[in-house]
């Protein structure tokens, strides 16, 4: 338990740097390595059932961030079952921390999934102005339900009298996230939906597939990182509660 | 006494729910899009009543210390979770049959043409009521608690809320049971799952 407290702080500067490193490659990669399209070409998403195919031009930048925040996100929402299912089972105060720390920048990525999603769409499915792109397609409807899910424990745990409570429910409604990732990450098998399913033509450009790459395991670290020093925070919270509760 | 209360209040709120309804959607034509709107509707109406019976219920028990002796018993609180859960889902359905009594003639809701959609209410209830129960458990404690309830409820019951919806569409627009077979079995997965979470963890929010 000692040596796990000591170890947090320098796992997080260790990730926080490769993170930052990380971000930046990503951010340079997609803007000064990845090709210019200026004039319709070659690279398409693939559409859904009902209409044709989109041509992307420049919009497609914005997926070197939507897609590791989609991934941070996912990570998020098991990392908040997990802990719950593991304080229940512990009672270790750090279980609580992991389950704060991961709703809290669950929010954030959810928030920054939603953003470039919507701005996305307005330019793909909509006709430019922002919100036009919101058409209550199963991914972005089920995706909202997943940050609502974030923030109602954030505001439970706070609205909780006791300590014992607010652990208690924080834990419960930590596993009750569980469920709702597999449903965002199979809405697009759902009914009608305008999401992509495939990026096989976009990534078919290989500058394009190597920056994925890239930026999902940047970005990816650098919101990991963020995770992390909301633990440390955290952690340090509880002890701060513990000493002058002694 | 308290069952009074609860039938007079469910009744009026089912009877509410289909005016203000009505009211809102005045002057559409009887159409699809009026259709769809009933649809939804149901679904919209049956959640908060289940809300609103489950708050009802916390208040009472909140009064009386009800509650808190009830899980001083030795009985095992899984069967309390149980009998909590039958007796909100009793409720629920006779607020949900006045629903759809009224809504029928004056919504022009065409809800016995499809059996079905009899198995996907029950179903539904279950779903929504089995985490409800649970949540309801701590929420009903605190001060404040039914707006916590309400913003807690609705995003861990959206499974639910999703594949009634679209099993209600599916048997009302035509394409008939077999597209919303689908739907009724991933209400029964959802029914399933909550219930074991429910049984799970209702003794492990309420103890000591």
């Amino acid at each position: 338990m000692k040596a796990k407290t000591s170890n947090a702080p320098l796992i997080t500067l260790a990730l926080a740097a490769l993170g930052l490193i990380g971000a930046e490659v990503t951010l340079y990669l997609s803007y000064f390595y990845t090709p210019v399209q200026i004039s319709a070409g070659t690279l398409y998403v693939v559409t859904p059932s009902s209409g044709s195919t989109i041509n992307l031009y420049e919009s497609y930048r914005i997926f070197f961030i939507h897609l590791p925040a989609a991934y941070a996100t996912a990570l998020c929402c098991t990392l908040a079952a997990v802990g719950g299912i593991a304080w229940l089972l512990t009672r270790k105060d750090a279980w609580q921390a992991l389950i704060v720390s991961a709703s809290e920048v669950g929010l954030a990525t959810g928030a920054i999934v939603l953003l470039t999603g919507t701005f996305w769409a307005d330019y793909a499915w909509g006709s430019g102005r922002i919100g036009s792109g919101w058409n209550w397609e199963p991914r972005l409807t089920t995706m909202l339900i997943l940050w609502l899910a974030f923030a109602a424990l954030l505001v439970l745990r706070r609205a909780m009298d006791t300590d014992k409570q607010r652990a208690m429910m924080t834990a419960v409604y930590g596993i009750l996230l569980g469920p709702l990732y597999p449903l965002v990450s199979k809405a697009i098998e759902i009914g009608q939906t305008s999401h992509p399913k495939s990026f096989s033509d976009l990534l078919s450009a290989p500058e394009i597939a190597t920056t994925k790459q890239v930026a999902t395991i940047g970005i990816l670290l650098a919101l990991v990182s963020m995770v992390a020093l909301r633990y440390c925070w955290n952690r340090l919270g509880q002890r701060m509660a513990q000493e002058r509760a002694a | 006494m308290r069952t009074k209360t609860l039938i007079t209040s469910m009744g009026l709120f089912a009877m509410l729910c289909v005016v203000i309804f009505g009211l809102g959607v005045k002057g559409l034509a009887l159409d699809e899009t009026f259709r769809r709107f009933v649809l939804a509707a149901l679904w919209v109406c049956t959640w908060f009543a289940a809300v609103v019976g489950l708050n009802r219920a916390a208040a009472s028990d909140r009064n009386k210390s009800f509650f808190s002796a009830l899980m001083l018993l030795p009985f095992d609180p899984a069967l309390v979770y149980l009998v909590r859960l039958v007796s909100t889902l009793v409720w629920l359905v006779i607020t949900q049959a006045l629903l759809v009594l009224l809504a029928v003639p004056m919504l022009k809701f065409d809800f016995f043409s499809q059996p079905l959609m009899l198995a996907v209410a029950l179903m539904a209830d279950v779903g929504i009521l089995a985490l409800g129960v649970l949540l309801a458990s701590a929420t009903g404690r605190l001060r404040g608690g039914e707006a916590l309830l309400t913003i807690a409820l609705l995003p861990v019951t959206v499974p639910v809320f999703l594949a009634a919806t679209g099993a209600t569409e599916a048997l009302h627009t035509g394409s008939g049971a077999a597209e919303a077979w689908p739907y009724v079995l991933l209400l029964g997965v959802c029914d399933a799952m909550f219930l074991a979470l429910g049984l799970l963890l209702f003794g492990k929010l309420n103890e000591g």
